[in-house]
């Protein structure tokens, strides 16, 4: 019983610490830059950032870069993962199909989708269908590995048990091998995730009129390093949130477990 | 590169006991002479070696052998999941080169579709056949009900325990009404006490389904207890030593173990498979 109690006063603790660990480490820079340690020019507070993104988002800019990033993002992810998971199946399930797809995408997929950057803009110039390839190319590879990788892991023994019931082919695919491999997929799918705003980094570096990453660009070449630090802080939040609500998602997506 | 034991000049060589009589006229299963043959790293392995048998219309009949003598991928070859080298299997007439739907097959282990819920997973098999939802649904719920897991007909299979998956597997098994049904050593998987139950519970569902039953497994008490036939196989390579014929009035019960005409039955199988494994054994001893 005291162990019990003990280790429930442990975690009240460590809930404690958790819960003022960013209070403290933001109090800290705030201390460290006001010291006149560091220059506040290259090296803001904390107040001067949380000054700049009010003012960002008052001026409507914020919204404006917000939805331009998401859209690219979104887009790019659903279109990516579609691709991924139609032809990691079909090379999941079909040698012949993978003898002709796999050693294609084996030598593309370690390329990062970063060095595509220069031949995207020679190509699409700085128009969005550019931005869109390169996310898409960043998920593409990621989804279609999982889901090949998943496929063959589906259990051998469901899909004999759904031969012997006159499962149809298409059945056996979008169902059985689909369903039976979404486990892998969706594991796939949240590292795309994180990808796919890797790869708008990218993207909107190379060249955008409207972004979160094209603001913080903007604001680097003016030298308000409060902004800079402001479109970090909310690229991380952006990305954080995408990630756990696709973790939610995805629990919900292997419903049965 | 043909194996060895498969020259064209030696002769065939049949089940010895099996009576080519009224039973094998209208036989639902016919095995032709038989070979499936398996590439291995050290070559090829003759898993089942040119065997024959038929099944009447109605029969319950065992195939028991030790294990890795080719009784499962005989049974597979039946359900048309595996090719044969030489021979054929003839279901109703017709050869089995692939699944048919009105051949039912029950594994060692359940393989429940774990997303679909016990009522979807036993409604499966009629909903790919094309059967209209509604009846689908109709069909599972009588087998829910026949099964005894009306509670959970809304579960979804990891939360049940082996005997139940189990249960909902032969049930799923059953809802195509299938002419056939194959069981590879379904109760293997399962303790001692549920297995027990599930022998009684098979038991009681032939009297009510009218299918030819297949059943694959190791043990000579379940073999007995259930069928109306038992096949004894041999090891490396794979076929039939014995066909048994098991007179025990029906309806039994697993009280049957303490009569005598059970014991010398067993008994009977016992010597059979023990002196065969001896063979076996030191086949295998002088091999390597």
């Amino acid at each position: 019983m005291s162990v019990g109690r003990r280790s429930s006063a442990t975690e009240r603790l460590s809930v404690l610490v958790a819960v003022l660990s960013v209070p403290a480490f933001t109090g800290m820079w705030e201390l460290v830059a006001r010291s006149g340690i560091v220059n506040t020019v290259l090296f803001p507070p904390p107040s001067t950032v949380a000054v700049a993104v009010l003012e960002w988002i008052r001026s409507g800019q914020f919204f404006a870069d917000l939805m331009a990033s998401l859209a690219r993002v979104a887009a790019g992810f659903a279109i990516g993962a579609a691709g991924g998971i139609v032809l990691g199946i079909l090379t999941g399930r079909f040698r012949l199909v993978s003898s002709l797809l796999s050693p294609l995408f084996h030598i593309l997929r370690p390329i990062p989708p970063i060095a595509f950057v220069p031949i995207v803009i020679l190509w699409f110039g700085l128009s969005e269908t550019g931005k869109l390839f390169l996310v898409v190319w960043g998920v593409f590879f990621t989804v279609w590995l999982a889901t090949h990788i998943g496929v063959q892991k589906v259990d051998h023994g469901l899909i004999r048990a759904a031969q012997m019931l006159g499962t149809p082919q298409s059945q056996m695919l979008w169902e059985i091998v689909l369903l039976g491999a979404l486990p892998y997929i969706t594991v796939g799918l949240r590292t795309a995730v994180s990808i796919s705003f890797y790869t708008l980094v990218a993207a909107e570096l190379a060249g955008a009129f409207a972004g979160i990453v094209y603001r913080i660009e903007i604001a680097q070449q003016n030298m308000q390093t409060g902004q800079v630090m402001g479109g970090l802080a909310a690229l991380g939040l952006l990305s954080f949130v995408a990630d756990r609500s696709f973790a939610i998602l995805a629990e919900r997506a292997v419903w049965w477990r | 590169m043909t194996p060895r034991l498969l020259r064209p000049d030696q002769p065939l060589r049949l089940v010895d006991t099996y009576p080519p009589s009224a039973a094998a006229r209208q036989a639902i299963i016919r095995v032709e002479d038989l070979s499936i043959v398996f590439d291995a790293p050290s070559g090829q392995v003759i898993a089942v070696d040119r065997v024959s048998l038929a099944v009447a219309q109605g029969e319950f009949v065992s195939i028991v052998g030790p294990s890795g003598c080719g009784k499962s991928t005989l049974l597979n070859a039946m359900a048309g999941l595996e090719r044969p080298f030489g021979g054929q299997v003839l279901m109703a007439g017709e050869a089995m080169r692939k699944p048919r739907p009105e051949i039912g097959m029950v594994f060692q282990q359940p393989h429940l579709f774990p997303w679909k819920s016990v009522r979807r997973n036993i409604a499966h098999g009629p909903r790919a056949l094309g059967k209209p939802k509604a009846e689908a649904l109709r069909i599972a719920d009588g087998l829910i009900e026949m099964i005894g897991l009306t509670r959970f007909a809304s579960a979804y299979p990891h939360t049940l325990s082996g005997g139940m998956q189990q249960r909902v597997a032969i049930a799923r098994a059953l809802a195509n009404q299938p002419s056939v049904l194959l069981m590879d050593e379904p109760f293997g998987a399962l303790d001692a006490q549920t297995r027990a139950v599930m022998q009684d519970n098979l038991l009681e569902l032939r009297e009510r389904i009218n299918a030819t039953i297949v059943f694959v497994t190791h043990d000579i008490d379940e073999a007995i207890l259930l069928s109306d036939r038992v096949l004894i196989m041999s090891a490396g390579p794979g076929r039939i030593l014995r066909d048994l014929q098991v007179s025990l009035p029906r309806p039994r019960s697993s009280a049957i173990v303490a009569e005598a005409a059970y014991l010398a039955l067993k008994r009977d199988c016992l010597d059979l498979i023990r002196s065969e494994g001896r063979r076996a054994f030191e086949q295998m001893e002088i091999k390597t």
